[in-house]
């Protein structure tokens, strides 16, 4: 028998306690998991669930068996990664440091499935996880290899912590696929996706006495320090610029990627929410910065970038809080002469 | 340093102001020389008015044309820019050498493209490659220009959209005016080793590039009453240059070339038009602190 499918069969069927559940979420028929689970039974030697009452109860040697399988099916994953990663494209995607741990997770995680769907649908199947298979050539597509087993077959995503510029070049040298990155930023043929805008409010230090309001104006913010991303030229120059529209000039600006300065209470800075001990977050009266952010490749968009854009666009709108530009006040340039067309 | 030692410092100052620069200094007397990115290609922007200048002044050294000859520039035709006859709305008479005196001082894309008129495109070229400058090419005038600009943003501002802006052919050193950071250098050292054109001539294009305006870039970097910043600056969209000449009152004379790109698209970035000045005083101190 094959021993890691039926074991995979019988870790399903322990989370959903529940024969119909479990095979569902395997795309598969109910009479062949309960046939699959009592073969398993007899391989082993035990009864894995007790089925006589009403629920599914695991029995005492189902739960010893549900842990050692557990471990065995993450060791057969990672097998499976390992050999594909020689075959299997790869996609080095590029993403800001600060847009934190559950998000960048979000992004691998809808990266994975969108490829999954895209193995499990297969060629002639429309949608956004067909494309995926189609960027490594036939290979993909073509396997058609169904349900979980599909996982790791599909383009293999290299997620790496980069600030903007960094990503720009990196993009501009052929050594980064695709990333995500704040804006304004260009560098010579890079191509954009759509634009999102987030609304950063303030981070302050507890002690701060601007805490005890609930919201903060930037100009309530003079006299203080701002600590600013590094990495970030265009964010940089922009949100300086509006600070000082604004009448905050900062007394000094840090470039830091933690909230260590702001925690010691030396110096504020912007972001979205954030709850750490210590800090206290607030919005910013009139949303008077607004940060855009999008995926970003040089030339046209492969498939596979392609699907990690529309991926990307859903987790940040999802995780991220983001919106759509459109929502995004329009800035307006006043020229100067020494900025001027051919100054 | 012609690579090697003293990168990391450039490296790092263009990186503090968010730009990729691009650089040559040279000492017009000995030829020694600092070098950081100095023969790639390059968009000019701007800076081709001082290849335009020196083939001005060699056709009135030859008598093709007459410098005090007064000219009309009708309303109508004014190329877009935001300085000078560019900026002014009705018709300017003035003679040939005080439009040059504009296209230097306050870069006037106008008193540019009507001095081009007369000297043309092509014999800019061929006194570039007379003086072995072939990697430096001057294909369009200012009003041509604009036009791709508009062309390519749909547009009449000058655009600060990244998706645009990276799709600009004026941005593009193979299709539009371009040099690199040491052809430029080495034809203003010419003009002040009085090599370009006549020796009268080549003092009127120091005295003009003496003249010229702007105090955020090249000058930036030599705050001092003794010193002397000559230069041409050029700016579209993203892109700062200004490549000039330093003359110290101890007699030390630098041509410098920085062409620089920032990575952000706003107009107004102080800091990327300041490291112009400060790479530029770096490579001037290391020419002068060589032994000999």
């Amino acid at each position: 028998m094959d021993l890691v499918k039926h074991l995979r069969y019988f870790t399903v069927v322990a989370e959903e306690l529940h024969f119909g559940n479990a095979a569902v979420r395997l795309g598969m028929a109910q009479p062949p998991l309960s046939q699959g689970i009592r073969r398993l039974e007899e391989e082993l030697g035990v009864r894995l669930f007790d089925r006589s009452s009403r629920r599914v109860r695991l029995t005492e040697a189902g739960r010893a068996v549900l842990a050692e399988a557990g471990e065995i099916l993450a060791r057969v994953d990672r097998l499976r990664a390992l050999a594909g990663r020689e075959e299997g494209a790869v996609l080095r995607a590029g993403i800001p440091p600060d847009l934190g741990s559950t998000v960048i997770a979000a992004l691998i995680a809808g990266f994975e499935a969108a490829c999954r769907e895209a193995v499990a649908t297969g060629p002639g199947e429309p949608g956004r996880g067909k494309a995926v298979g189609e960027g490594t050539g036939s290979t993909e597509a073509g396997r058609g290899r169904a349900g979980r087993e599909g996982t790791g077959r599909g383009v293999r995503l290299v997620p790496t912590e980069m600030w903007s510029a960094d990503q720009a070049a990196a993009l501009t040298a052929g050594t980064l696929d695709v990333g995500v990155l704040r804006h304004p930023i260009a560098a010579p043929g890079l191509s954009f996706g759509p634009v999102l805008v987030q609304y950063p409010g303030v981070v302050l230090a507890e002690s701060d006495p601007l805490a005890r309001l609930s919201s903060v104006h930037l100009a309530d913010l003079a006299g203080r320090r701002l600590v600013l991303y590094p990495g970030e030229p265009g964010l940089h120059e922009e949100t300086l610029g509006e600070c000082r529209r604004h009448g905050f000039v900062p007394q000094e600006v840090h470039q830091a990627q933690t909230l260590g300065l702001v925690m010691a209470g030396t110096a504020v800075a912007f972001g979205p929410r954030v709850t750490l001990p210590g800090l206290c977050w607030r919005p910013l009266v009139g949303s008077p910065l607004a940060w855009r952010i999008s995926v970003a490749w040089r030339g046209e968009a492969g498939p596979a970038a392609e699907a990690f854009g529309a991926v990307a666009v859903r987790v940040l709108k999802e995780n991220a809080g983001m919106t759509d530009d459109g929502a995004a006040p329009v800035r307006r340039v006043r020229s100067r002469p020494a900025s001027g067309f051919l100054a | 340093m012609t690579g090697g030692a003293g990168v990391e410092e450039f490296d790092g100052l263009f990186r503090a102001a968010g730009v990729t620069g691009f650089l040559y200094a040279v000492d017009v007397d000995t030829g020694a020389e600092v070098a950081y990115g100095a023969d790639e290609p390059v968009v000019l922007a701007s800076v081709f008015k001082i290849a335009l200048l020196v083939e001005f002044f060699r056709q009135a050294d030859r008598g093709a044309l007459d410098p005090a000859e007064r000219v009309t520039v009708m309303a109508g035709r004014h190329t877009p820019g935001p300085t000078g006859v560019s900026a002014m709305t009705d018709d300017v008479t003035m003679s040939l050498r005080d439009l040059a005196y504009l296209m230097i001082a306050v870069s006037d894309n106008t008193a540019a493209d009507t001095l081009i008129g007369r000297v043309g495109l092509g014999a800019v070229n061929t006194m570039l490659d007379g003086f072995g400058l072939a990697r430096t090419r001057v294909e369009h005038d200012c009003a041509t220009l604009f036009t791709s600009v508009v062309e390519d943003s749909g547009q009449e501002d000058m655009p600060t959209d990244p998706a645009v802006v990276s799709r600009l052919r004026v941005l593009d050193p193979a299709r539009t005016n371009r040099s690199t950071p040491r052809e430029t250098a080495r034809l203003l050292a010419m003009i002040w080793r009085d090599e370009a054109a006549s020796p009268e001539s080549c003092a009127w294009m120091r005295r003009l590039l003496g003249l010229q305006v702007w105090p955020h870039r090249l000058a930036s970097g030599f705050p001092y009453d003794d010193v002397a910043v000559s230069g041409k600056t050029g700016t579209l969209p993203t892109l700062r240059n200004e490549a000039g000449v330093v003359e110290y009152p101890d007699g030390g004379c630098y041509a410098v070339a920085v062409f620089t790109r920032s990575y952000g698209t706003a107009q107004n970035q102080p800091r990327a038009d300041a490291v112009i000045g400060t790479a530029a005083r770096a490579a001037v101190e290391r020419l002068r602190s060589r032994p000999g």
